[in-house]
């Protein structure tokens, strides 16, 4: 997913007991300009799981002891975003064991390029990719015109001459490009990007 | 503005919106008036008849420097209630139609272009929040109501956490980037702005009340619940 292309459709959370790390980090990170996300600290276990139970976390950055010892995969089982990426927070010597389980880890004397370097790459990890694949296929322009003009599913499928599940892969795949998810924002996109006319638009 | 590690009884209640001035909402949900001379949080409190410990708890939890989890077991449950309701009255009838007012001064509704169209999405996303706080307040609030007169203590009638909470945010999101991506250009930059500033504000209210419901209100009843089945 990209999270930089939209503010604050990111959220990373820092999970230490340590008040001067977790807000350390916190602040860190809040001050690095690229990264547009909502910025957590949970403290405790319990409010580490209805953190993560509640929101779609995108990174989680912990310490290995925080909770009593959490492996990443029980944090993954509870957690409402399952592609959720998680650092391990590298205090002293942590063993090449224990760091292995995580995605990746900071360390407490990385200095801000650093963390930012990981934490983009986490949070945003093929962006240019990503950039790419936002463009609108031909096929797609034109099942958006169909979908603005007030056209059905199977209305759709039977002029293009394809299944209603091909179309209904189409519509998820402009929502996803395009972060769109409402029949009116669809419309609002089309007749600015003259994909349809306005006097063609049924209201 | 100053950061205070978190707040105390003691503490004088003009510091609270001084260090922080957009904490100055939650003295108005609470029914706390402006004028309080320099009496401290506590006296302010008795004074507005209101629960400190909630005001502080609130206060605290908002504070963005005091990331601690709040100990709920002093909680007024009643005073929370009526906290969470009372930002309900202010989303719904204050806040989301006065940005709508900013919205329509802001643009030139034009049949010959999508002005009208931005509205309508506007619109549609107002319903949206009012009828999740319309189905939280007939189920959720009322689950805690009846734990609190102690009429009914099932747990079960909790959510494990407020569910819309992510769809809700995902869909003002929606309305801010379709905002600032398609406006027609013959806004009104000024007042554009202003009412994107406020969407802004608005997106992070919701968020933090969304918060204080999952993570002060949730536990808190719960613990009651627990408490009376002791």
């Amino acid at each position: 997913m990209s999270c930089m292309s939209s503010i604050h459709s990111c959220k990373i959370m820092i999970a230490d007991a340590a008040p001067i790390i977790r807000v350390g980090f916190m602040e860190s990170l809040k001050s690095i300009k690229n990264i547009n996300a909502a910025i957590i600290g949970v403290d405790t276990k319990e409010s580490l799981f209805t953190s993560l139970a509640t929101n779609s976390i995108d990174l989680l950055i912990i310490n290995p002891t925080f909770g009593g010892l959490l492996p990443p995969e029980d944090i993954r089982k509870v957690s409402l975003n399952k592609e959720i990426r998680i650092f391990a927070i590298e205090i002293s010597k942590v063993n090449q064991a224990t760091l292995s389980l995580y995605d990746d880890h900071l360390h407490v004397t990385d200095d801000i390029a650093e963390i930012k370097n990981k934490v983009i790459g986490a949070i945003n990890p093929q962006s240019k990719e990503v950039e790419e694949k936002e463009n609108l296929s031909v096929r797609e322009k034109e099942i958006i015109s169909f979908v603005v003009k007030g056209h059905t599913n199977q209305e759709i499928a039977d002029t293009l001459f394809i299944s209603v599940h091909t179309v209904m892969t189409h519509r998820r795949n402009i929502a996803r490009k395009l972060q769109i998810h409402s029949a009116t924002g669809l419309t609002i996109y089309a007749i600015v990007n003259k994909i349809v006319d306005l006097s063609e638009i049924k209201l | 503005m100053v950061k205070m590690s978190s707040y105390n009884q003691d503490d004088k209640m003009i510091t609270i919106i001084t260090n922080q001035y957009n904490l100055i909402h939650v003295l108005s949900r609470f029914g706390i008036p402006l004028g309080f001379n320099d009496k401290t949080i506590k006296e302010v409190c008795k004074d507005a008849k209101v629960d400190c410990n909630t005001f502080l708890a609130i206060v605290n939890f908002l504070n963005d420097s005091s990331d601690k989890t709040p100990d709920i077991s002093f909680l007024s449950l009643e005073s929370l209630l009526h906290y969470l309701k009372q930002s309900h009255i202010y989303f719904l009838n204050f806040y989301l139609p006065s940005i709508r007012r900013k919205l329509l001064d802001s643009i030139t509704l034009k049949a010959s272009d999508v002005s009208f169209l931005i509205l309508k999405l506007f619109d549609e996303y107002v319903e949206e929040i009012r009828a999740h706080m319309e189905e939280e307040e007939h189920h959720l609030f009322k689950t805690v109501e009846d734990a609190i007169t102690g009429t009914s203590n099932n747990e079960k009638r909790l959510p494990v956490y407020s569910q819309h909470h992510e769809e809700v945010a995902s869909k003002l999101r929606e309305v801010k980037n379709i905002i600032i991506k398609y406006c027609p250009a013959d806004s009104n930059a000024n007042l554009l702005n202003d009412a994107l500033y406020d969407i802004f504000r608005c997106e992070e209210e919701l968020e933090s009340h969304c918060r204080i419901e999952d993570l002060l209100l949730l536990p808190a009843i719960k613990h009651h619940i627990n408490n009376l089945k002791k």
